[in-house]
């Protein structure tokens, strides 16, 4: 097995009430794993549990292939964190919380100094962080995450608090720090950020892991359409109907999209009956519909 | 491990409490020393020397205060959690912050100690000299010493009883009014104590009637009748005492959710 994180079967319980209910999943080094789900579904509560931040009823946590809990701190060496809200020092400045956690000797000061130069934090990093915004201390917080050059990054709601252009940063740090090699674990509410970042996606819900699935998966699960604009929609219609193609029920013209020569026949049917196609779009569901999709129906996976 | 001492040391130094701590021993202490020159009448000289101008009185303060803020601070910073998840034992977590405490603590009495030292030669150089003899016929060095020694083992055991304190709250607050609480409690009920222990013999060993050591120290032979234990003894209950009372912090430390 070589994943670099596994987690088979965990159960965790806050007293009597069950919040993890036989997690299952996998993350394969250099990926990029979202972890989605309604609120209280239990994403913060894995994030800790794999920091052995607590002790779990049963099942194991592997990092690259070794045992994690409570007691067994080994393997987080290569395990860098956000989670939550970062937790920051009011007395220190942003460059003192990372020369407090700098690892390696060696090579600390350039670290330090490479962290700040890609998060764009120089600005305010020799402030005390008493003064920081929301924004400033999650960069922060983030910089603390990334410092040690971790092989596995855990970010719990990372652009909480990002503006626009820290969110786009930080997109393009993470998946630059992706192509050499790190590998990440991201929650987050914001879909349509997390869909531009993610190669694989585990949806839980209530405690349990609903699905695991590539990103390509998840679309083409829940459909990819083809919505034409026709000289004649009337008689198009009619002739779909005809050769029994199966219409979407909206005013546009929709089809589900089955194959990639399927564009080509279509063009061809209509030509055949003189009509003439004047707009072809592709429309691709996005995260936030097959997700709710998902949680609608909690087609729970074998 | 050493790693670890080092963080959080480095967070005491920016501490800003920390500074504040220094500065108000060494104008306590000068107050202190002043009033005792203006009023010769009330005072003794020697035995001001000894208890550091009051020094060893407010060290007591400013340990209770930084000790039950050591780990209830990161439970609020909400820092906890990066301390936590790092590859280290949750026992060597606890244990860098007793050490660095234990550090601070010295720190506390070398600084009054030196500054004692400073005092007396620039407004007591002529009244008496380190040499004298003080009590029990030993030198004034000698005695400072001893009463050095004894308070500092008595305020860990006080030190142990906070840190665990904070550390079953998760608050600072507690913690320090127990502290406090816990170090005027031995004064007040003291005659009651000694009352019952003249009554039940075993109740000579509870850790309150162990907070007795530095008087006994200074004054061994009418103490000792009071508190029944030789000061050998009270120097093991109290290391003892602290002893339990941080092992019994460990062990709620090690398997607290964050
Ligand atoms: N310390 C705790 N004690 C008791 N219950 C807890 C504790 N922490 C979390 N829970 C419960 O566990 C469940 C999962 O919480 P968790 O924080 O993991 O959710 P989440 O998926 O991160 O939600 P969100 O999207 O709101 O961040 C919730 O029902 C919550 O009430
Ligand atoms: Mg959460």
């Amino acid at each position: 097995m070589n994943d670099i994180l596994t987690v088979e079967k965990l159960n965790k319980s806050f007293g009597s009430k069950k919040v993890l209910k036989d997690v299952s999943f996998n993350v394969q080094p250099g990926k990029i794993v979202g972890l989605v789900g309604p609120n209280g579904a239990g994403k913060t509560t894995i994030m800790k549990a794999i920091l052995g931040l607590f002790d779990f009823q049963s099942g194991n946590i592997l990092v690259n292939g070794e045992r994690i809990s409570i007691v067994h701190h080994q393997p987080l060496s290569d395990v860098g964190a956000l989670i939550e809200y970062p937790g920051i020092y009011p007395f220190l400045t942003g460059r003192q919380h990372l020369e407090l956690f700098a690892d390696n000797e060696t090579t600390r000061k350039e670290d330090i100094q490479n962290i700040i130069t890609k998060l764009n934090i120089e600005s305010y990093i020799d402030r005390k962080a008493k003064g920081y915004s929301l924004g400033m201390k999650q960069k922060l917080g983030i910089a603390l995450a990334l410092l040690n050059k971790p092989k596995l990054v855990i970010l719990d709601e990372p652009m909480n608090g990002l503006d626009p252009k820290a969110t786009k940063e930080l997109r393009d740090l993470i998946l630059q720090l992706t192509k050499a090699g790190t590998t990440f674990l991201i929650s987050s509410h914001i879909l349509s950020e997390l869909e531009k970042l993610v190669d694989e996606i585990v949806v839980i819900d209530d405690g349990k892991i609903i699905k695991q699935t590539s990103m390509e998966a998840l679309s083409d699960s829940n459909g990819n359409y083809l919505v034409l604009t026709t000289s004649d929609d009337e008689k198009a219609r009619k002739v779909f109907i005809d050769e029994g193609i199966k219409l979407e029920q909206t005013t546009e013209i929709r089809i589900k999209k089955t194959s990639d020569d399927q564009l080509a026949s279509l063009i061809q049917l209509l030509s055949n009956h003189g009509v003439n196609i004047i707009d072809v779009q592709h429309e691709h569901s996005d995260l936030e519909t097959s997700l709710l999709d998902l949680l609608d129906n909690k087609q729970v996976e074998e | 491990m050493v790693t670890l001492i080092r963080q959080e040391i480095f967070k005491l130094i920016h501490k800003r409490s920390t500074l504040i701590g220094t500065i108000a021993l060494l104008v306590l202490m000068t107050i202190f020393a002043i009033f005792s020159k203006l009023q010769p009448s009330f005072s003794d000289p020697k035995g001001d020397f000894i208890a550091a101008y009051g020094g060893l009185s407010w060290v007591v303060f400013f340990m209770i205060a930084a000790c039950s803020t050591i780990i209830a601070m990161e439970f609020q910073y909400g820092t906890v959690k990066e301390l936590l998840y790092r590859k280290y034992y949750r026992g060597q977590i606890l244990a860098s912050k007793w050490i660095t405490m234990f550090l601070y603590s010295l720190y506390f009495y070398v600084l009054s100690f030196i500054f004692s030292i400073i005092l007396k030669l620039v407004l007591f150089n002529s009244k008496f000299s380190l040499t004298d003899l003080y009590s029990n016929d030993q030198s004034i060095m000698h005695t400072t010493l001893v009463t050095y020694a004894g308070n500092f083992v008595g305020l860990w055991l006080l030190l142990s009883l906070v840190l665990l304190l904070a550390n079953v709250f998760k608050s600072s607050a507690a913690a320090i009014s127990v502290g406090i609480v816990g170090y005027f409690a031995t004064s007040i009920v003291s005659s009651l104590l000694f009352m019952l222990i003249n009554k039940w013999e075993w109740v000579k060993w509870n850790p309150l009637n162990m907070l007795n050591l530095p008087t006994q120290l200074s004054n061994s032979t009418v103490v000792g009748t009071l508190t029944r234990l030789s000061n050998a003894e009270l120097v093991w209950g109290n290391l003892i005492y602290t002893a339990i009372f941080l092992f019994l912090g460990y062990l709620i430390f090690r398997k607290r959710n964050v």
